[in-house]
């Protein structure tokens, strides 16, 4: 439904084209089908506007729905073998932009292939869902955005390793179990963070967190052994429902636990609050 | 079988297949594995790629419309063809694949358009469906099996196959605006007898043809030979491609034309320009490669590259020479002209060094200050000007003379040190001639130098090359200050407040003259007194 509907918005505008003023707003529909791929490496970049990515099934490698100003960008799709490039570059540099001004990317990417995947994007209102995509791994970093990642499938394939980079944000990322990640780095810079670790889990992993200054939230499922070190200069952590044994903080059954994460916290300034989640 | 006998034979195979079952086969649709669709206000776009790697881009740009970057046609924003293709884009967008491919080989442009628009339209329909729609043929004869893809349209069906068949280029040629009423004959020759007629285009590839009858249109022979005996006649023209004539007795009505002659003469003319580029870049090579191999300098290897050491060295040391040798006639010169000037600097020079050093440096640094406020206070009054004129060139050139100059008094007074010296090698300086002293002094500064060089001939001893290239170099800063101090504290040597003449002549005579004197008021003092004890 969600797809119609985008197509229909999209169809519309192509039919029925309105400059806006001072702009060339311009759509672009790109998509390749599916061949005998083998793991992919997908790099995309976005600077400002609407960010979604969801993953698809219709035998297509990507779908890519895009608007942007022409007169100062231009679109990026390039596939070459093993390597698949997408987003949109500016055409000069130092272009100022406001998310109101600036136009959005909406991106399919095929269920099922082997994905190494890498994110890159500045100020933008990202909806990302990675749920169904085989990541093999995973890059992900923006700038000042509003985003929310959801893994709302588990990944069909096991993954080594999910790095979050996060400049200025509020940043949420849910079902972090369903990335089936060995190891899950998260540097922020400033901002709100929620790591949800919700999902299915299927293997223990290795959580490191940094961050400079902020409140963050870590949203555990109960089940999973939690084992939380913290070393901050001035955080406030809210550790209810783990037990502080010597340096570190264990929720009751971590011994017990089918799956158990062990999460380092470098936060420097900024509030940390465990919450359980049923 | 041998790989090209067996695309021979495919290839007739192909063709024989293709003039059979010409209503046998089924058009299909080529794969689109990637497709783009953009559009702005001025711009609407579809960009397509094939499996195959082919590739197809229609442009309703500003106005023109593009297929593959070549102007088809032209339409205006929101007129009814940039409508409907914006409409089929629109529709394209959400379709993929075979869907896609459906809708766009299927697309008609609107009824009743104005005749350019039409003509412009025709063109995109035409495009879109040449690039989706291919036929698949598949013929077999014996071992030899072939499969191809090839367009739908009947009309060009043979020239496609033959374009696709890069052996046959000639024939695309040939057939080129002919109508399609063929007769064809592949590998076989073909007699038209003595009154009978061929309707329509005649075509033989690869045989004979020989022409005792009547052909009503065109003949064409690819790659054969053409015989009009004198009954034959051809209506229209004889087209030929590698074909010989073997005789033209009888009427070819439209003439012969030989459809590759364009092509050879540019062959021609291209092959000649190559040679003449190849040529060109061959000389410009050898001149280079010459220029390489004699080069002195450069990190490239050439034949010259042991000896690029020995004769940098050997260069070096002449260099020095000949320096030594400039300076040594310039300070002959002073010697000459300025004998007394350049005692009075060489004297102050070894006298007082330190002092002279000091001033040489402070002196150098003022240089530049002086010359250039020199000149502005010149510059300001009318009188001035012309002075400054003067000073501005001859300022600098009176500091580099009394460089010189100063210098030169140095090694002048290094000379007379050498000279002094029991070093056997300065046995030849002798003291008194102030040339050799002079010479021997030059020689001393410039030793290190020429040391240098010649060790620089043996690469492994570049460290010590350079360490004397420094202690030279700080030897002869040196010698400049003194000098230069000297000449400033003498005024060139006309001022000898800092150093008097020493006259040993002078000074002897004076010492016994006033010996004389002392001694003779002493005498008879001492004779007076011993006179008067003796009294």
């Amino acid at each position: 439904m969600r797809k119609t509907m985008t197509a229909a918005i999209v169809a519309a505008a192509v039919i029925a084209p309105t400059a806006a003023q001072g702009q060339s707003w311009r759509t672009v529909t790109m998509s390749r089908q599916l061949e005998d791929n083998g793991e992919v490496r997908v790099f995309v970049d976005y600077g400002a506007g609407e960010f979604t990515v969801r993953s698809v099934d219709d035998g297509i490698l990507y779908r890519m729905n895009l608007k942007y100003d022409e007169d100062k960008f231009e679109p990026i799709a390039d596939f070459s073998g093993e390597r698949l490039h997408l987003g949109v570059e500016s055409l000069r540099r130092n272009i100022n932009i406001s998310r109101r001004q600036s136009g959005s990317l909406e991106l399919e990417l095929a269920r099922g292939v082997p994905m190494d995947l890498k994110l890159k994007f500045g100020a933008v209102q990202a909806d990302i869902d990675l749920g169904g995509l085989a990541l093999t791994d995973l890059e992900l970093s923006t700038g000042a955005s509003e985003s929310l990642i959801d893994v709302s499938e588990p990944n069909p394939v096991p993954m080594e390793k999910a790095s979050f980079e996060v400049g200025a944000a509020e940043f949420t990322i849910r079902n972090l179990g369903n990335l089936r990640a060995e190891e899950i780095e998260v540097r922020a810079g400033v901002g709100s963070i929620i790591l949800d670790f919700d999902g299915r889990w299927q293997r223990d992993a290795q959580v490191a967190v940094k961050m400079g200054l902020g409140s963050m939230e870590l949203r555990v499922p109960e089940g999973l052994g939690v084992r939380l070190q913290k070393d901050s200069f001035l955080t406030a952590l809210d550790s209810e429902g783990l037990i502080k044994r010597g340096d570190v903080y264990e929720s009751p059954d971590f011994d017990d636990a089918d799956y158990r994460i062990e999460v380092e916290l470098d936060v420097a300034f900024g509030s940390v609050a465990v919450v359980w989640i049923r | 079988m041998h790989m090209s006998q067996l695309l021979h034979r495919a290839f007739w195979v192909l063709v024989l297949a293709a003039l059979t079952l010409p209503l046998g086969v089924e058009a299909q649709l080529r794969t689109i594995v990637s497709k783009s669709v953009s559009a702005s206000s001025s711009r609407a776009t579809l960009e397509i790629e094939f499996e195959d790697d082919g590739t197809l881009e229609i442009a309703f740009d500003g106005g023109t419309i593009l297929v593959d970057g070549e102007a088809v046609g032209s339409y205006e924003d929101g007129d009814e063809l940039d409508t409907a293709w914006r409409a089929l884009l629109g529709d394209a967008m959400s379709r993929e694949s075979g869907a896609l491919a459906r809708i766009l080989d299927g697309w008609a442009p609107p009824a009743d358009l104005d005749r350019d628009l039409e003509n412009a339209a025709e063109a995109v329909e035409y495009a879109l469906e040449d690039a989706l729609a291919h036929l698949d043929v598949e013929a077999e004869r014996g071992d030899a099996s072939v499969s191809v893809s090839i367009n739908n349209e009947e009309g060009s069906l043979i020239r496609l196959l033959v374009s696709a068949m890069g052996n046959l280029g000639g024939l695309e040629k040939a057939l080129k605006g002919l109508d399609e009423n063929f007769r064809i004959h592949i590998d076989e020759d073909v007699v038209i007898p003595s009154g009978s007629m061929v309707e329509g285009t005649l075509v033989v590839i690869g045989g004979s043809l020989r022409v005792e009858g009547e052909i009503e249109g065109d003949a064409v022979i690819v790659n054969g030979t053409l015989d009009v005996r004198s009954d034959g006649s051809i209506g229209g023209e004889a087209r030929v491609a590698d074909t010989r004539i073997v005789r033209n007795t009888g009427e070819i009505r439209g003439g012969i034309v030989n459809v590759l002659e364009d092509e050879r003469e540019f062959e021609r003319e291209l092959r000649h320009e190559l040679y003449d580029e190849i040529r060109a870049e061959i000389r410009s090579d050898v001149r280079n490669e010459i220029r390489n191999a004699t080069r002195f300098e450069g990190d490239g290897f050439s034949i010259m590259s042991p000896l690029r050491p020995v004769i940098r060295g050997v260069g070096g040391v002449f260099e020095k020479l000949v320096g030594v040798f400039i300076l040594a006639l310039l300070g002959a010169g002073f010697l000459a002209f300025a004998g007394e000037n350049m005692d009075a600097i060489s004297e102050t020079a070894r006298r007082s060094p330190g002092r002279a050093a000091m001033v040489g440096v402070a002196g150098s640094f003022l240089l530049v200050p002086i010359w250039l406020l020199g000149a502005v206070a010149l510059a300001i009054s009318i009188i001035g000007i012309p002075v400054a004129i003067a000073w501005l060139p001859l300022f600098p050139l009176a500091a580099i003379m009394a460089s010189v100059l100063g210098y030169v008094a140095v090694a002048r007074n290094a000379g007379e040190w050498m000279a002094d010296s029991s070093f056997p090698w300065t046995a030849w300086i002798r003291k008194s001639n102030p040339v050799f002293t002079l010479v021997g002094g030059l020689l001393a500064f410039s030793g290190l130098f020429i040391a240098g060089h010649v060790l620089s001939i043996a690469p492994f001893l570049n460290v010590f090359s350079t360490l004397l290239f420094i202690v030279g170099g700080v030897v002869t800063f040196v010698a400049l200050q003194i000098g230069f101090g000297a000449v400033l504290l003498t005024r060139a040597g006309r001022r000898r407040e800092h150093y008097s003449t020493y006259d040993a002549d002078a000074a002897w005579e004076d010492a016994v003259r006033r010996n004389a004197e002392d001694g003779l008021d002493g005498n008879a003092g001492t004779t007076t007194g011993e006179g008067s004890d003796d009294a």
